[in-house]
């Protein structure tokens, strides 16, 4: 990172940006605050729905009290085009997408340096949990947040070097507790606000119910167990994830989870906790944070972004890569992705085949 | 700053702020009130609209004052409607007037919206042939956006002698081209306060003698059974000073047009591609700067210190494509996306225009060639 001069700051209108703009705005740096209006919120009464006029206000109020310009601009389209339609179209061929990802590589952070250069600003902030960290080759490396609760390099490993160029991370070194403190200290407006949870765009987690509501419904099917006998049927594949136990509307027997989706046939099968497990996955489109390793080696992966990772051997191939684990891993799951580690520093990731 | 978007909100004169500060002692009181303080303030009241109807032609009489220009529209549009069963508009009016219009369309009226392609108003040989003794005509004499001007007053000929009735938004005209609505022979006219530097709450519509208009607002019988609820004094007598003054403003259009080419022109050698046809008035330069979104170059540009925007402001501070542009050009979409309306003043100098246009050539120098949302 050059020195930044005026720094354009992401504001959601939630805690940890308005903070990181805070902290900006006290380190004596010329700022400017842009909300992108990425959603129209569903459901007025909704607590912590995205892009609610609530959210445009407490990023408007945190500009005000920082003596800041703040612009709110539509970026609705483009979350649509990017971040839902993808999304919606994973659900539907029985993966478990992870938006944030391509959100992060698309709409937001590459969008808002765009727009950074267009505002005259040398660099963009956001309120990620994360770090970055010049390499003696002159990359850059980027690195988990202090905070191992909300550690959020997870979602940001697709992002290019001439993105990560341009970025500035203030909560790297914060834990959320700080960051509180320190919005209470700088008088942030919302700095008791709660954490908002779950995917920005569906809010209550009804995943199932919000692919229906984008006029895409997933098709009834069969729920099989491994042998293929017919155990029940299932409203749409949508509402199924790997691993998942609740929601299968089977009486009797033991306690089934969900092994894997059929795409094609829109089956489910299902069986005992123990089929779970895998040694192996295969990632596919990753993307390395600096080159693509010319060789296999050891690392950590994180499988999901609640997963606390695990120790396996990374081999990459021509357009991803393939793990073998030293221990099996419970619910790898096609559509999240794979994070591979090496101590803090994310050395790239991909997406679950 | 350089306060270059009088389309949205004209600042108010020190006339203006002097006539406001020194009535605020008194027009708090209610002006319809019996009793010597509720008097003082109708007095005020009644001077402000004298002043109102002065500026326009009208007998103070005719002029219904209102809670602002949207609210003169929907009275206009929607107290005319009655017994209409066709509702002629065009496709490029202010959110007033379209959705007062759309309104009516739901209840079960006929609405047809004339095309502006290519940002040419009507000619009155196509408003002719849908005409008829059961049709409202709704539109603007002068476009928000791109300032162009519309035929209003051989459109009102050939509603009178269809029978059809005429309202005429004249919210962008006022203060940029003299109206006299005596002669204009429209059936109700809509004004507003804000676009000729009074404050953004009171409005105008007048209506034509003998004329029975539907109210829109359930209430008290003031405006004489016209526009219930108690008007704001304070800011009819902004109006009524602000009104005073039209004359000055009308002087100054030559002046205005002098600064608004030099500024589109430069803007062109700049690649900006233009939006607006003449005729037009002198205040406001449309523009679309291809490979740049409207709403972000307005941004950038008030980092800059220079006040323009996409169009209509929104309530949310999100600047969406332009409705009017789109509607001119439908066969481009990207000009919507991509227009800017820098709209003049009669405040407006020399070197406001230079800085203005060097602040543009800063900021489009940032971005040579970059398209958005091809990520």
């Amino acid at each position: 990172m050059t020195e930044p001069k005026r720094i354009l700051v992401a504001m959601s209108g939630g805690v940890d940006s308005s903070v990181a703009a805070a902290l900006l705005h006290e380190a004596g740096y010329d700022l400017i605050g842009v909300t992108l209006h990425l959603w129209d919120a569903e459901g007025a009464q909704q607590v912590g729905r995205c892009c609610a006029p609530e959210d445009r206000d407490d990023a408007r109020r945190t500009c005000e009290h920082l003596g800041v310009p703040h612009y709110v601009l539509d970026q609705r389209d483009a979350f649509r085009k990017h971040v839902v339609d993808p999304f919606v179209t994973d659900y539907l061929a029985g993966r478990t997408p992870i938006p944030c990802v391509s959100c992060n590589r698309t709409v937001k952070l590459t969008h808002l340096a765009d727009l950074a250069e267009r505002f005259g600003a040398s660099h963009i902030a956001t309120g990620h949990y994360a770090r970055l960290d010049r390499s003696f080759d002159g990359r850059l490396r980027l690195l988990r947040g202090f905070d191992a609760d909300k550690d959020q390099s997870y979602f940001l490993f697709g992002l290019p070097q001439s993105t990560l160029e341009r970025v500035v991370f203030p909560l790297g070194e914060l834990t959320k507790p700080e960051v509180r403190k320190a919005g209470r200290r700088l008088g942030v407006p919302n700095a008791d606000k709660p954490d908002s949870q779950e995917l920005c765009f569906v809010p209550d987690g009804r995943v199932g119910d919000f692919v229906g509501r984008q006029g895409r419904e997933s098709k009834p099917g069969r729920i099989l167990d491994s042998d293929g006998t017919v155990l029940g049927h299932h409203q749409g594949v949508a509402n199924f994830t790997r691993g998942q136990r609740r929601g299968l509307g089977l009486g009797g027997g033991g306690a089934r989870y969900v092994l894997r989706i059929v795409p094609r046939t829109d089956d489910v099968v299902v069986g005992q906790e123990k089929d779970l497990y895998d040694r192996e996955l295969v990632a596919k489109d990753a993307h390395w944070v600096a080159d693509r390793p010319a060789e296999p080696f050891e690392g950590e992966i994180r499988i999901r972004y609640r997963h606390r990772g695990a120790v396996g051997d990374i081999t990459p191939t021509r357009d991803g890569f393939e793990v073998r684990f030293a221990e099996p891993q419970r619910a790898i799951t096609p559509g999240q992705a794979a994070v591979v580690y090496r101590g803090d520093e994310v050395i790239g990731g991909g997406f679950i085949a | 700053m350089i306060y270059l978007d009088h389309h949205a909100a004209a600042p108010t004169s020190e006339l203006v702020r002097q006539a406001m500060a020194d009535a605020s002692a008194i027009a708090w009181a209610n002006p319809s009130s019996t009793h010597r303080a509720g008097q003082a303030s109708r007095q005020l009241l009644e001077k402000a609209r004298a002043l109102v109807g002065q500026s326009i032609g009208a007998a103070p009489a005719d002029v219904v004052l209102t809670g602002g220009g949207t609210e003169a529209c929907n009275l206009g549009v929607r107290g005319l409607a009655k017994g209409r069963r066709k509702i002629i508009t065009t496709a490029v009016e202010h959110p007033a007037v379209a959705e007062s219009v759309r309104h009516l369309g739901r209840d079960g009226r006929e609405v047809l919206a004339m095309p502006v392609l290519a940002g040419r108003p009507p000619a009155p040989g196509e408003l002719a042939p849908l005409l008829s003794d059961d049709a409202l005509v709704a539109l603007h004499w002068v476009n928000h956006e791109t300032g162009t001007l519309f035929p209003v007053h051989d459109y009102a000929q050939l509603c009178r002698a269809h029978g059809a009735r005429l309202f005429v938004d004249a919210t962008q005209a006022l203060g940029k081209v003299p109206i006299d609505v005596a002669s204009l022979e429209a059936d109700a006219v809509a004004f507003a306060a804000q676009k000729i530097g009074g404050p953004a709450g009171a409005g105008a519509c007048w209506v034509r003698r003998g004329i029975e208009l539907d109210t829109v607002l359930a209430g008290g019988s003031q405006e004489r059974g016209r526009r219930p609820g108690t008007l704001d004094t304070l800011s009819m007598v902004g109006f009524g000073a602000a009104a005073s003054s039209i004359g000055r403003r009308l002087d100054q259009q030559t002046t205005i047009a002098a600064l608004r080419d030099r500024l589109e022109s430069g803007l062109l050698a700049l690649g900006a591609v233009p939006n607006a046809v003449e005729p037009r008035t002198t205040t406001v330069c449309n523009v679309s700067f291809p490979g740049w979104e409207g709403a972000i170059l307005v941004a950038a540009l008030d980092l800059e210190g220079v006040c323009v925007s996409t169009g209509a402001a929104c309530s949310s501070g999100l600047q969406q494509p332009s409705v009017v542009i789109r509607a001119m050009y439908p066969d481009e979409q990207w000009r919507a996306g991509s227009a800017v309306r820098i709209s003049l003043g009669i405040e407006t100098t020399d070197q406001d225009i230079e800085l203005a246009t060097l602040a543009f050539q800063r900021v489009l120098s940032r971005s040579q060639g970059q398209k958005l949302n091809q990520i």
